[in-house]
């Protein structure tokens, strides 16, 4: 699938999970310097070279906009002849995806579609109202069937009344009547604008609403849009559609009861996005497929319906070539609902997937440093102790550093601090959505903490144990110790009678069958990545018929060899012979 | 019709609530079925149906479902509990200003009993999903639902349960800390059920246990049921100790009986999965090479 590289929507994740701890001052930088840089990388993840064709072909329109706002407003176009009007530029960049699309179409190919949407990132910055209506005044005609469409767009905009088909301007109508019927009309009003394009144009509407926070006006045009994609009901539309309702449920999560409240409208698109789910699954529509199974698991989780969310990872089935953004997002998820149901070696298994499918560049920070932190709870409450380097990176440094103070903690077998370290910052690990995982910590801590003596000890009175480690009582230690023994954190023995602990002695690890184990797993896990790198290489299309064809030239020029060898060869007899004679 | 079938429905729960009989009592069965008939015929069994002005019929609904279900656990009828559970969710997941602050302490009853039945069924998994939807519902947090005495019960007890301080649990359950009768009835459960958590514990703990302390040990009331409680799990009583027919040993005189047989059986075994594995990888890197 095409939308394997890695930054396919770096804003949305920036945006939408990311930026959660970073400094603020950092999430509106990054993006900007990033910007020049994402666009060299997109132009060289497409495989595919024909990204000059478009180019081309867009320049007509842009010559047609500098002259329809030459007629408007001649001072303002001057400057624009002068330097590229930031505003024309825009507009040209958002009609350039109009070819992308058209091409998407007309080639049945979503990686052009993939493009445009990846586009969005850089228009995104420069979106006013104005340059929209004007892009879909310039788009639609009025007596165009979708005009109604368009009409629609323009309220969301709040330019309800921009007129179709041109310039607003009524002192130039006569103007720019003529000028329409020269330039335009031929071209345009001809055929129909194609619904990706529509679409297209609503995505951005939904992209400059959210970002200028209309979260209301910015729902219902999201359900509006949801509704109308859905009727639609084209192939080349499925991309689009995923978009959709990733924005539509994007603006449900910001209205007026916030989520963890059972009343938030959230609540109320689920059966939306429900019926989304199942015509994507009958269309085989993989993009919306994925990107609906991610929303609802979020959607779940945030009012914390776990049960739901685990009966719909149950009943789905996620789709195996889907955008590996999904991927990780869905597997983040599912490690979540996994670590609360205990389920530890799951969640473990789904959280370091999701933390390695993480797009590395900045953008995703903030989806990498929240895995990660999911990540090191669920380490923790597995008994192990994480990497120290985790806490090295430069980018996770200062978000983790409540939970290095934890991993310390619990590595020392220290209660208080322990304590200490919830208490201090509570607020940071609910607003993460950790603070019950952590609560559970508890156990591994004092768990440590006697594996611990029992190292260093070979015989302690439980009532020293009871003083370290903060117990309550001697009887609870007790128990607690014969429970730790059970459950093969330690290897001692206990005397009732005069209240001690012995330690066995430590056998060596190197006898049994421990490392051959961790040797078999390590071996699988690379065997398993260079399995799925395989499975991620990417092979022209057709290219295998250019390789036949050469093949079969080949064995023609090999026949053709062999027949002149084997003529060449009575030839040679024959030259032979004269050889001979001669 | 609708103002009556009201009035009836107040007398029914309102009876239910002074008498707190348990479901097995006919007339409290009768008494809860007749007010889900008439639930039926209002088209008030879920809050959906209802008009949300109705606040009347709303408590109403609530109430009578709250009953069934302290009534189930008097009963100790864990799956009728859970259906009343299930019918009760979606009103909790009203808001509040619909729902009326009034009935917190009930609807914490409720919620309550049903973390504790999760736990003593061993539920763990169902446990903290319900725990995670209360801390995010309670606008409070965490803190705010320990302290409350009908939801903090059930949590401390998880915790201590799962450090293994059973006598905190056991004093819990003993010294009048129940918050409530209802709550008692898990106390039986749960008390065989942290004894055989202990039990299986010491087996691997001790070596041997004095007979006399082990009564402390095991919460038992005498020597007897000490007695009675080793012959059920099969432990020996010598000279006024406790051996435990522990994992060790039994392997031991297993090898003994067997003579070394076991050693290089599973000397054997280990061989073999050592080859399995190697060819797997020989196999794996000839497809790759």
């Amino acid at each position: 699938m095409p939308g394997k590289t890695p930054d396919k929507e770096p804003v949305e994740n920036g945006g939408y999970r990311g930026g959660k701890d970073i400094d603020m001052k950092d999430k509106d930088l990054k993006p900007k310097g990033k910007k020049a840089i994402k666009e060299g990388d997109d132009e060289m993840t497409v495989v595919v070279p024909p990204s000059k064709a478009p180019k081309q072909s867009s320049v007509p329109p842009s010559n047609d906009t500098d002259g329809d706002i030459t007629m408007d407003d001649s001072s303002k176009a001057e400057d624009g002849e002068v330097k590229v009007d930031p505003v024309v530029q825009t507009i040209n960049d958002i009609k350039s995806n109009f070819a992308l699309l058209d091409r998407a179409v007309t080639l049945f190919d979503a990686r052009f579609t993939l493009r445009a949407l990846r586009s969005i990132s850089s228009i995104r910055k420069r979106l006013t109202p104005d340059i929209l209506a004007q892009v879909i005044a310039e788009t639609f005609s009025a007596s165009s069937p979708s005009s109604h469409a368009a009409q629609q767009l323009l309220r969301a905009l709040d330019r309800p009344d921009v007129s179709l088909g041109r310039q607003p301007g009524p002192e130039m109508e006569i103007d720019s009547d003529v000028k329409t019927a020269g330039k335009n009309g031929t071209k345009k009003e001809g055929k129909e604008v194609i619904p990706e394009i529509d679409m297209f144009l609503g995505i951005l509407t939904q992209v400059y609403l959210h970002d200028t926070k209309k979260f209301q006006l910015g729902f219902d045009f999201s359900r509006y849009l949801s509704e109308r994609v859905q009727s639609l009901n084209r192939r080349t539309l499925d991309s689009l559609s995923a978009k959709v309702y990733f924005y539509c449920s994007l603006f449900a999560e910001q209205l007026a009861p916030l989520p963890p409240s059972p009343q938030s409208p959230i609540v109320s698109i689920r059966p939306a996005l429900l019926a989304a789910l199942r015509t994507a699954v009958l269309r085989k529509d993989i993009d919306t497929q994925a990107s609906v199974i991610v929303l609802l698991l979020r959607n779940y989780l945030l009012t914390s319906h776990i049960s739901q969310a685990d009966l719909l990872v149950s009943h789905t089935q996620f789709p195996e070539n889907a955008a590996n953004n999904q991927v990780a997002r869905f597997l983040y998820y599912l490690g979540r609902v996994r670590a609360i149901q205990l389920r530890y070696t799951e969640a473990h298994e789904h959280l370091t997937a999701a933390t390695r499918k993480a797009p590395s560049s900045a953008c995703a920070l903030g989806f990498s440093q929240n895995a990660t932190k999911l990540l090191l709870v669920v380490e923790l409450l597995m008994g192990d102790i994480p990497d120290r380097a985790t806490f090295r990176q430069p980018t996770m440094e200062a978000a983790l550093h409540p939970y290095f103070l934890l991993v310390q903690a619990v590595r020392v077998g220290n209660l208080e601090d322990f304590e200490t370290t919830i208490s201090d910052h509570a607020d940071t690990f609910r607003r993460d959505h950790t603070y019950s995982l952590i609560l559970r910590l508890r156990q591994n801590v004092i768990k440590t903490g006697i594996r611990m003596m029992s190292l260093s000890y070979s015989r302690i009175s439980l009532r020293d144990i009871c003083i370290r480690l903060h117990l309550g009582s001697e009887e609870s230690a007790e128990y607690i110790v014969a429970k730790a023994i059970r459950d093969g954190v330690i290897e001692a023995t206990l005397d009732r009678e005069r209240g001690f602990m012995k330690s066995k002695e430590v056998g060596d690890v190197y006898a049994t069958r421990e490392p051959g184990e961790a040797f078999h797993d390590r071996i699988g896990a690379c065997l398993a990545l260079h399995d799925e790198s395989v499975k991620a290489m990417r092979f022209p299309m057709n290219q295998h018929r250019l390789e036949l064809k050469n093949a079969q030239e080949a064995r023609e020029r090999e026949r053709e060899m062999a027949k002149e060898i084997q003529e060449g060869d009575l030839d040679e007899d024959d030259l032979g012979g004269e050889f001979d004679g001669m | 019709m609708s103002g009556s079938a009201e009035q009836h429905l107040q007398k029914i729960t309102h009876s239910l609530k002074t008498q707190s009989l348990p479901l097995s009592d006919p007339q409290a069965s009768a008494a809860l079925r007749d007010a889900k008939r008439r639930l039926l015929q209002l088209n008030a069994l879920t809050p959906s149906t209802i008009p949300s002005q109705n606040t009347a019929l709303l408590t109403l609904a609530r109430e009578t479902y709250e009953q069934g279900a302290l009534a189930a656990i008097r009963a100790k009828d864990a799956d009728s509990f859970t259906r009343y559970v299930n019918q009760l969710s979606p009103f909790y997941e009203l808001p509040p200003d619909i729902l009326g602050t009034a009935n917190a302490p009930e609807r914490n009853k409720v919620t309550g009993l049903y973390l504790l039945l999760l736990l003593t069924q061993g539920l763990y998994d169902k446990f903290h999903s319900e725990l995670e939807a209360l801390t995010t519902r309670e606008s409070g947090g965490a803190t705010n639902i320990e302290n409350d005495p009908y939801l903090g019960y059930p949590i401390k007890l998880e915790r201590w349960l799962m450090e293994g301080s059973y006598d905190r649990v056991w004093k819990a359950m003993k010294k009048g800390e129940v918050p409530c009768e209802e709550y008692g009835v898990f106390s039986d459960i749960l008390t065989s059920q942290i004894r055989s958590e202990i039990a299986s514990s010491s087996e691997r703990a001790y070596p041997s246990l004095p007979l006399a302390s082990t009564k402390s040990l095991l919460f038992l009331d005498s020597e007897g049921a000490v007695v009675d409680f080793c012959r059920s799990r099969n432990w020996t009583i010598k000279d006024g100790h406790i051996y435990f027919p522990s994992a060790a040993t039994a392997a031991a005189a297993a090898t003994d009986d067997e003579d070394g047989e076991g050693g290089p059986q599973e000397q054997q075994e280990l061989s073999k999965m050592v080859i399995q594995n190697t060819l797997g990888y020989a196999r794996e890197l000839e497809t790759i090479v």
